[in-house]
């Protein structure tokens, strides 16, 4: 996956970065179709993994452009499906198998509390469409925030469910910090004006933002705690989620959709 | 638990109209979820929610009644049929 040689591999290994957790926060969100809580909950839950793809979609096309490849839909099914697994930049976070909806309740709360932030920096990018694509993002982002509030302050409030929550928090509050893990070289991100500050800058305010939801983040880590060295390191449920994801797929790779 | 009816309004121009119900346990989570299990195709652009035990509702027997008072339909055909009656009567 070579970069042109005019475009510094910064802005591409971020897009990507963004991309990929985009996308695999999305695939995982659709493992619950069906099987959610309750009906409400489900076309609510769904409706965000769709939106998360949605916005991986529009990234991929981003990073496909920088690589001088027309974004076809089936340009973004080889970028999004078809890499080796070392070519992927996503955090460890929305790697991760959830166990059960507490889980993944929580996730999604991390997720979209971190992804807002992100979502910001690149708000008053230099590239027009990556901002384009961040105020649309970032009206969607207001609604999964609420959704993940509105739930948790309820569990929160109740004694089992907010020991349940709890404990959801304490193995999934750990791969927060992966979140804020740079890839090798964001600075040129930062110098070419396509995000107002570092992806680490945002470690800080995530670990505030935790703290108030649950009551103590010393727990969630740092980047240089758990690091992915650079987003280039996958854990031991990647292999297997991008095999759930890929199953159709696989059937048939020339299949026309 | 609360029931919550919901009503969705279109485009500034018709009314609310009543869409559906839900099972919510709060104001907030009602909205959020209504909004997905009921405008999530931009069905309409306002949307309120109510539990239906806030629902100030009358007995059916409060209403009954008025079903079988035909004299209070204002029908413009009958009365123009009478006016006409008249009219030849006179004539």
């Amino acid at each position: 996956m070579p970069a042109t040689a005019s475009e510094p591999q910064g802005v591409r290994e971020y897009l990507l970065a963004f991309a990929d957790d985009e996308h695999l926060m999305g695939q995982q969100h659709t493992e619950w179709i069906g099987v959610a809580p309750f009906l409400e909950e489900d076309l609510a839950f769904s409706s965000i993994g769709q939106d998360e793809l949605g916005h991986a979609a529009l990234l991929y096309e981003l990073v496909l452009e920088l690589d001088g490849i027309d974004p076809t839909d089936t340009a973004i099914d080889s970028i999004a499906f078809g890499r080796p697994s070392r070519y992927y930049r996503c955090c460890h976070l929305v790697e991760y198998t959830t166990r059960d909806w507490a889980e993944a309740l929580v996730r999604h709360w991390i997720y979209d509390t971190f992804e807002e932030m992100r979502w910001r920096l690149v708000a008053g990018s230099s590239r027009p469409r990556l901002a384009a694509i961040a105020r649309k993002a970032l009206q969607e982002e207001a609604f999964h925030r609420r959704h993940a509030d509105a739930l948790l302050d309820k569990l929160l409030a109740s004694p089992e469910a907010r020991e349940r929550i709890l404990e959801a928090f304490e193995t999934v509050g750990p791969l927060a910090g992966g979140l804020c893990e740079p890839v090798v070289g964001e600075a040129e991100v930062i110098d070419e004006g396509v995000a107002a500050a570092s992806t680490g800058s945002l470690l800080e305010p995530l670990q505030q933002a935790i703290g108030q939801r649950f009551g103590y983040w010393d727990s969630i880590g740092s980047p240089a705690a758990n690091s992915q060295g650079g987003r280039t390191v996958r854990s031991a449920d990647f292999e297997p989620l991008m095999a759930r994801m890929r199953e159709v797929l696989d059937y048939d790779p020339e299949a026309v959709w | 638990m609360h029931v919550y009816e919901v009503f969705v309004k279109k485009d500034g121009r018709d009314e609310f109209r009543h869409v559906g119900a839900l099972e919510a346990a709060n104001d907030d989570l009602a909205l959020v979820l209504a909004r997905e299990a009921y405008l999530r195709r931009a069905e309409g652009d306002r949307m309120w929610v109510v539990r239906r035990d806030h629902v100030v509702a009358a007995a059916d027997d409060f209403v009954d009644p008025n079903a079988d008072k035909p004299h209070r339909h204002h029908d413009g055909a009958a009365v123009a049929a009478r006016r006409k009656a008249a009219r030849q009567s006179q004539g």
